[in-house]
């Protein structure tokens, strides 16, 4: 498989990955365009968050291929991730700060690992800093903020080199429905200039209100790949019906089960 | 270029940013480092003193009675040429005699009863370093030996022999030790590298995730890893200067190492840091 076709950002093909004898994927095929919004909903140990550690290469398949743009699984080398990491902003449940550092170096620790010169660094994390509301909160550290608020820094610090992918895994877990609107509004507004985004979430009224495109995944496969199209946010549509989002799971737990992260 | 700078001055920041860890792993490491420097400080000062005991190694040949003048003259200048040789000093009989009778100090009036002085005429010859060695010494003794002038060559066989079997038991039993010291030292550097890391694993994930190169995660650790053990490193010389000068009162011909020798410790301990701090890191994260 050769790099994707200029409208596919993300292509995975006949996907599997075991842990010893435990299959976690299998036979995974989706694709994802420029620009596309895409929700991935199972329950817990459905293998979310390990496809989305395919995506950006910290697992390698056992078998099958993802393309990244350019970059391909089977021929990517070692050395190659990191240049693939600067084309894709990713979030966690967690949000993964560097405790020891204000927002504003937690921010533009992602410029600088691609060499970028301070003044352009500088510009650049107060433009992503004012976009997420917190310009003003520059010089504090993560654990002086709230649960949002350091959502927020791990989004502009994902969204900081103009990434064309943003991976979210589990993002609003950790947050109360009030935060949890607020981070997919800044989620929106990122895809809406163009970056295609990847969310995995257990979160219904998310998947309800806001889904263009939902993709089923349960015991490691794609069960379902709904499009619903741009203008379909409505509580009325009913492939959105209570029946068809109870694969969602119940469960707000932590972003995937530990056995399946490693 | 400023990329490279960032790395070393994120160096310098992050140790200040963990003044508790930085302070411990130094501490950690001057303890450490101050047990090999006791170790080659030993070791030197013995070397130093089989250096100066095997200067004091001489070759005594002994010239036959009644030889004249010239010929004696040119088997000196014979044995100034020799490769060997580093000095040579010809005793006549009457010097013989002399410092014979000052060795026997009180003692001396029994020297009055010879009517004749039976000591022979010799040259004391010392051999350059890296002939001061049994073999060495037997081949010279050997090729000296057969000259028509010479009455009989002696260099203390007994005591080389013995010499010779001490410095080599010394060299085998302080390899192995110092085998010893520098592995544990290895050990013990590398784990308290190990742990700076684990303290810092989350900073390194976050890292990896926005795709910084492993020359980017790494570079800091190395010269934070070089900086701590370089501050240990002098501080365990300043240590080692505090021993020094109590066993000086004990033993005063005990001697410091030569400012190169300092050097070079500090060179390697830096390079031992830098190095353990990059292994540490490559073993720990699977870069």
């Amino acid at each position: 498989m050769d790099a994707l076709e200029p409208r596919k950002i993300i292509g995975i093909y006949h996907l599997s990955k075991r842990y010893g004898d435990r299959v976690v994927l299998r036979d995974v095929n989706l694709q994802v365009g420029n620009g596309e919004f895409v929700f991935l909903v199972g329950p817990s140990g459905a293998g979310k968050s390990t496809l989305l550690r395919m995506i950006y290469m910290d697992e390698t398949p056992n078998e099958g291929q993802v393309v990244v743009g350019s970059f391909v699984s089977t021929s990517l080398k070692h050395r190659q991730i990191p240049h693939l990491r600067r084309k894709i902003g990713i979030i966690f449940q967690d949000f993964k700060l560097i405790e020891d550092r204000d927002v504003f170096e937690n921010v533009a620790v992602a410029m600088r690992v691609v060499g970028l010169p301070n003044a352009e660094i500088k510009k650049r994390v107060i433009q992503v800093l004012t976009q997420v509301g917190l310009y003003h909160k520059r010089y504090d550290r993560p654990v002086t903020l709230s649960g949002g608020e350091q959502q927020r820094v791990a989004i502009a610090r994902a969204i900081v080199n103009n990434p064309e992918i943003l991976l979210a895994d589990e993002p609003t877990g950790n947050l109360d429905p009030e935060v949890t609107k607020e981070i997919l509004q800044i989620i929106l507004r990122i895809n809406s200039s163009g970056t295609a985004v990847l969310m995995a979430t257990h979160n219904h009224e998310l998947v309800r209100n806001y889904a263009q495109r939902i993709v089923f995944l349960r015991d490691g496969t794609i069960e379902e790949d709904l499009r619903l199209g741009l203008a379909a946010f409505t509580k009325d549509r009913p492939e959105l019906s209570d029946p068809a989002l109870r694969t969602l799971g119940t469960t707000r737990g932590p972003v995937g089960p530990v056995e399946e992260r490693r | 270029m400023h990329q490279a700078l960032f790395l070393v001055s994120e160096a310098f920041t992050t140790l200040g940013r963990h003044k508790a860890v930085t302070f411990l792993s130094i501490v950690i490491m001057s303890l450490t480092l101050l047990v090999l420097a006791v170790f080659l400080l030993a070791t030197d000062n013995v070397l130093t003193f089989l250096d100066r005991a095997r200067r004091e190694m001489t070759v005594f040949v002994y010239v036959k009675d009644d030889v004249p003048v010239r010929i004696v003259q040119d088997h000196y200048n014979r044995l100034l040429r020799m490769d060997e040789v580093e000095t040579v000093m010809f005793i006549s009989k009457e010097q013989a005699m002399a410092e014979f009778r000052e060795e026997l100090g009180e003692e001396r009036s029994m020297l009055e009863v010879l009517e004749t002085n039976p000591l022979p005429a010799s040259f004391r010859v010392t051999l350059k370093k890296p002939y001061r060695e049994k073999a060495a010494i037997e081949r010279f003794a050997a090729s000296v030996r057969d000259a028509t002038i010479v009455e009989e060559v002696s260099y203390g066989k007994e005591f080389i022999e013995q010499f010779s079997a001490v410095s080599r038991g010394f060299l085998y039993v302080d390899l192995g030790l110092g085998l010893i010291v520098i592995l544990s030292s290895v050990f013990i550097i590398s784990n308290t590298v190990r742990l700076t890391i684990m303290s810092r694993q989350k900073s390194i994930e976050v890292l990896k995730l926005v795709g910084a190169t492993n020359r980017f995660i790494t570079t800091p650790f190395v010269v934070e890893g070089a900086f701590q053990a370089g501050v240990a490193s002098v501080v365990s010389l300043g240590l080692l200067f505090g021993i020094f000068l109590l066993m000086k009162g004990i033993l005063p011909d005990l001697s410091f190492l030569e400012p190169g020798k300092i050097a070079l410790y500090v060179v390697a301990c830096i390079l031992l840091g830098s190095i353990g701090s990059f292994a540490s890191l490559r073993r720990h994260l699977r870069l």
